[in-house]
């Protein structure tokens, strides 16, 4: 028999089913509401206690496998005194049995606790990706703003950050119950202990805290200083072709070389504040169980206390330590970096609050429109059902005509209209359907060319791409365009996004300077097949290439706007 | 797929990190003793304990020996704390000083790198090695290097105090030993591949949710913002569906680490019993022994904490390395000289395994000429406008260009920094008289004079915006200040639109002025001002004269001037 879940098992574990893998398929993510109200804190409270189903069971065993931890001392404890110090073989055999069982809880207790902390920490990261994807990168209707590049590592380090806020509902919770467990049994042991633990632990916890306030504060300013560094080398390898072409080198890497060296610096001092940190909370942590240990220590030399309740004594301050430390290194850094990732999250997500409420009824336009374009100053025209129309306007006044026709709600001083009625009062779903754009600039994805140019319509692929004149190169469609199709050149780019743009078959369909980076036979090619492949369909050509514009039925002339009063 | 760079395997992992560490051994080995003694402090609480514990069980102990231990203990306390934090500093500092180290290596041997391995590898990969990578190669030291440190030394002191107080103690971790080694070999075997398979599905993501960004009015425009969404959310549920399995890795590892603890726990317990009982031990020993191995289990587990941040920094790290370590091998010829001609002699080209791409080139442009090359696209004119460059290298045949070669295509990257640096860059040492002198030829001036703070405005993704045709301009601008002798323009002012098609020609003519020119161009205006033209098809060289020789012959330059011209 195989190992199957791939996890290196040899042939004594094999067998053994694996628990929550997660399965092929996602979750279906629900995304997160936000109101105008809602703080930082509640929404990350709000996303950490969205999956309760998951962590509350975790938190369940986590104290199961912490209080058994802890345990262990005490039973060890216990052990020494009950059968070493009488040698009395029977009770080694029935400690040594506690102790088997203690181990065997804790341990299944530990493994389902962390895996299905995982699984939340998963399937939060999953959803809230989703929210952030929906609301910011690929909104149904649009944006007012278009999200920048900041976006990518919110989406990937921030949601993590995020995400990582469900463990503060699992792990502290369980390390506090340890303490309150380590507690309760120094209280019976010997009460003083008991309360000096009580009382001490907190103020240790606190101090600790406080102590790393400077260290987190600098951490930060380290952080963002490693992130501009990294930032750089990013912007630097994304320029490579710019930088080869200039021979610049050695330049940009000795840019990058000072940015290091100044990251170096700030990372220096973070450590040794760090080492300030643990040398200050190794003082705290050494004193307060050395007087606890010294405290257990008299009542014992002083009549007060067996010597079993010493040795258990010891043993429970011991695993005191470990608990302490962890929520304070571990678990006040993991709070403070969900809180400033849900202050990002939340921010971006309501800046990007589409406006949009979907209408009552749908509004009564036809399946292929009539296109008004309504500029400033009385300039206007229209695009008839079914019409070829060529646009020739000024690099400006084009640039704001296709960003008003990406998105009609947007602030650009044109109005767009659809069978006379205004693009903003049509939901994005009824604007969307009719209108196409293919903007100047055209983005293609990984994948392959058919990918691409199905993004459209899988059906018209062919067609689409011998009336974009993509034949010569793109006999084989399942070839690999690689990253933003750099595998193309930028004529070829420019004919796949073309032929994407026509597969589509968009009752309207606004093409910008299809052809800028096509040869001209190549572009007298496109433009006598354009004819027939939008026939029956609405196109607007804004183009100034003579030969596109004389395949149009009639051409638009925009003078500047500067040249109009 | 992409065939991405390659990734250094554990030996040569190992390897390269000892090169690297050349010049810090002697501060590492110092930082080693420091911390074996701060460690050693730590034994002195057990054995107190253990001390107390024999005192108070003969009632021979007094409130004076109870503080004399209490004060005992809290001074090892703080005397090891310390050690051990100024032990981690150190550790840190030269940790840090190896990953600057190899982070400006790898970033200056990205630029050095054929440009063919990138496009093939993706910049998406190098990317994320440069970035990503030193991400969690930096994130792992605040809490990897004290785990380390901790844990090491606490193993060697522990198991010498064990040895010291009774030896047959020592062997209740013996008895554990070979758990604990069983599992960190199956760790170490099934680990780095669950790790790797989580690292690369993160890297699919990033790339999804980056091309979604920068192709975000493609998505708008199109309406294809549901069909983006689902495959963003399918990479990202990609990456929970491994990142599961590297967390089910990590219980497994807890499971058998814990087997591993009762064994010790119990064999302690065994040896005390049966060692009080031959009176070689006592109580108090066997308490002492106790902690000691509770000491030792907790660092253990510490270590188990971290381990996942080491396994995904050590991934990171044999993915730095492997980019550091590809080897360019040149196959071709390509030379510099000082002189300002270009000569190409049988020159080819292939992409990979792919078809030839050049095909048996032979071109000479004499000092000072400026040679056009047009085609059909597809026909090589960028692969060839690359060869002369150097930013690729022929596979045969040599390429002979001036030593200041530049060149500028239609990618456009604004830098992120200020101004002035994206002008800089191939001319780091111009003056802002020079620099304004280059944005007044190339036209580009228009740019300063809206710049928020001058030449020092930040611009680049979060800076101040400019236009693309800004952008391109900036370009010729750092092209002038460059001052090289041979320029080459491969389509670079194709991108424009109809009103700054004009201005582009214009500031390019002044960046050619006086220099050795290859101007790849459709505009065939633009060709038609050129001293000699070359008209490539399929990989070669069909035609070579001037306009007029060309337009007499009648051939392939005659049809598409024709063409062009009908337009006009």
């Amino acid at each position: 028999m195989s190992d199957t879940a791939g996890l290196g098992r040899g042939p004594l574990t094999r067998w053994l089913p694996v628990f929550l893998l997660a399965p092929a398929q996602p979750p279906t993510a629900q995304t997160f509401g936000t109101g105008p109200g809602t703080t930082p804190g509640r929404f990350l409270l709000h996303v950490i206690f969205s999956v309760r189903h998951l962590s509350v069971p975790a938190m369940l065993l986590a104290i199961v496998w912490q209080v058994g931890e802890s345990a262990v001392p005490v039973v060890m404890g216990l052990a020494i005194d009950r059968a070493l110090a009488t040698g009395d073989a029977q009770q080694l055999g029935l400690w040594l049995g506690v102790l088997a069982a203690l181990y065997i809880a804790l341990t299944s207790a530990a493994r389902f606790s962390l895996r299905l902390t995982a699984y939340a920490v998963q399937v939060l990261q999953h959803r809230l990706r989703g929210a952030l994807s929906t609301r910011v990168l690929h909104p149904i209707g649009a944006n007012a703003r278009a999200p920048d590049g900041a976006v990518v590592s919110m989406m990937t380090t921030d949601v993590m950050r995020l995400a990582n806020g469900v463990i503060l509902t699992v792990i502290p919770v369980s390390r506090i119950t340890s303490i309150g467990f380590i507690a309760a049994s120094l209280l019976v042991t010997h009460w003083i202990l008991g309360l000096v633990v009580l009382v001490g632990a907190p103020a240790v916890v606190w101090s600790t805290g406080a102590l790393s306030a400077r260290l987190s504060r600098d951490t930060r300013e380290y952080q963002a200083l490693l992130a501009s560094t990294v930032g750089r080398a990013t912007d630097l390898v994304t320029g490579y072709r710019v930088i080869k072409g200039m021979h610049a080198e050695a330049e940009a890497a000795r840019r990058y070389r000072q940015a290091s060296q100044e990251t170096l610096a700030g990372a220096r001092r973070n450590a040794s504040l760090l080492g300030r940190f643990l040398a200050g909370s190794g003082l705290i942590n050494g004193t307060f169980v050395a007087a606890v240990l010294g405290l257990a220590g008299w009542f014992a030399v002083d009549g007060q206390l067996s010597i079993g309740g010493l040795i258990t004594s010891v043993g429970l301050t011991q695993a005191l330590l470990p608990q302490i430390q962890a929520i304070a290194n571990v678990s006040i850094p993991n709070y403070a970096g969900a809180h400033a990732a849900s202050a990002r999250i939340l921010d971006l997500l309501q800046e990007h609050t589409t406006s949009a409420t979907a209408p009552a009824e749908p509004h009564d336009v036809r399946a292929i429109p009539a296109l008004d374009v309504n500029l400033p100053a009385g300039r206007t025209f229209r695009v008839e059902p079914g019409e070829l129309v060529g646009l020739r306007a000024d690099d400006r006044t084009a640039a704001r005509i296709v960003e008003a026709l990406v998105n009609p709600r947007a602030e650009t001083g044109v109005g767009v209209c659809l069978d006379g009625i205004s693009g903003r009062e049509l939901s994005p779903d009824e604007y969307r359907s009719r209108v196409t754009v293919a903007p100047q600039r055209a983005t293609l994805f990984s994948g392959s060319l058919r990918e691409n140019v199905a993004q459209g319509s899988p059906a018209r692929v062919d067609a689409a791409v011998r009336a974009a004149s993509c034949d010569d190169f793109a006999t084989d469609l399942d070839i690999s365009v690689g990253e933003g199709g750099n595998r193309l050149s930028g004529g070829q780019r420019q004919r796949v996004a073309l032929a994407r743009a026509l597969a589509g078959d968009a009752p309207v369909l606004v093409l910008h300077d299809p052809t800028t980076a096509v040869d001209s036979v190549t572009e007298h090619a496109i433009a006598s097949r354009l004819p027939a492949v939008r026939a029956g369909r609405s196109t607007l050509l804004i183009a100034s290439a003579p030969a596109l514009l004389a395949a149009c039925d009639r051409v638009v002339d925009l003078p500047a706007a500067g040249s109009v009063p | 797929m992409n065939q991405g760079l390659p990734v250094a395997g554990g030996r040569e992992t190992a390897i390269q990190v000892w090169q690297l560490s050349r010049g810090y051994r002697l501060r590492l080995a110092a930082t080693g003793a420091l911390g074996l003694l701060s460690t050693g402090a730590d034994l002195v609480v057990p054995v107190a304990i253990g001390f107390l514990v024999d005192r108070a069980q003969a009632g021979t102990a007094n409130l004076a020996t109870v503080l004399t231990v209490t004060a005992v203990m809290a001074l090892s306390a703080v005397l090891g704390a310390s050690g051990t934090a100024l032990t981690i500093v150190l550790a840190t500092h030269v940790y840090h000083s190896l990953l600057a180290a190899l982070r400006e290596r790898l970033v200056e041997h990205t630029m050095t790198l054929p440009q063919h391995l990138v496009e093939q590898a993706g910049t998406g990969d190098l990317i994320s090695r440069s970035s990503d990578d030193v991400n969690a190669v930096a994130d792992a030291a605040p809490t990897v290097i004290p785990a380390i440190t901790v844990t090491v030394f606490t193993i060697v002191v522990s198991l010498g105090g064990l040895a010291a107080l009774e030896w047959p103690y020592a062997a209740s971790f013996a008895v554990a030993l070979p758990v604990y080694l069983l599992a960190v070999r199956w760790f170490l075997r099934t680990g780095p591949g669950v790790y790797r398979a989580e690292r690369t599905a993160m890297s699919a993501r990033a790339q999804q949710i980056l091309e979604s960004q920068r192709g975000y009015a493609t998505v708008l425009g199109f309406g294809i913002a549901e069909q983006r969404h689902q495959a963003v959310m399918t990479d990202s549920w990609r990456v929970a569906v491994q990142s599961l399995r590297a967390r089910t890795v990590l219980s497994m590892l807890n499971a058998r680490l814990n087997l591993g603890e009762y064994l010790s726990l119990a064999t302690v317990l065994v040896v005390g019993f049966a060692l009080i009982r031959l009176e070689a031990s006592t109580v108090g020993g066997a308490t002492t022994a106790m902690l000691l191995v509770l000491r030792l289990l907790g660092p253990l587990n510490q270590l188990l904490l971290v381990v996942d941040t080491l396994q995904s920094a050590l991934t990171s790290l044999s993915r730095m390395l492997g980019a550091v370590t590809t080897v360019p091998v040149p196959p071709g010829n390509s030379q510099q000289t000082a002189g300002r001609a270009v000569q190409l002699d049988q020159v080819s080209f292939r992409y990979g395994q792919g078809p030839l791409v050049l095909d048996h080139i032979v071109l000479n442009v004499p000092p000072g000429q400026h040679l056009a090359v047009v085609g059909v696209s597809g026909a090589g004119k960028t692969t060839l406008a690359g060869l002369v460059a150097g930013t690729h290298l022929p596979e045969s045949g040599t390429v002979i260009r001036p030593r200041r070669t530049a060149m500028i295509t239609q990618e456009i990257h604004v830098f992120a920094g200020t101004l002035r640096d994206n002008l800089t860059l191939a001319a780091p040492e111009a003056g802002d008289r020079e620099i304004q002198a280059a944005l007044a030829a190339t036209g580009a001036v228009e740019i300063l004079d809206h710049a928020p703070n001058g030449l020092d405005t930040i611009l680049g993704v979060n800076g101040h915006p400019i236009t693309e045709a800004q952008a391109q301009q900036l370009a010729l601008a750092r092209l002038l200040l460059a001052d090289a002798d041979l320029v080459i323009l491969d389509e670079a002012t194709a991108e424009a639109g109809s009103t700054y098609a004009g201005e582009l020609d214009r500031a390019a003519d002044a960046v050619l002025a006086g220099r050795t020119a290859i101007v790849v161009a459709h505009r065939l205006s633009q060709a038609a001002t050129c001293d000699q033209i070359v008209v490539m098809e399929q990989g070669r060289i069909i035609e070579t004269g001037q306009h007029d020789e060309l337009l007499t012959a009648g051939g392939v330059y005659a049809r598409l001037w024709a063409a062009w011209e009908s337009d006009r």
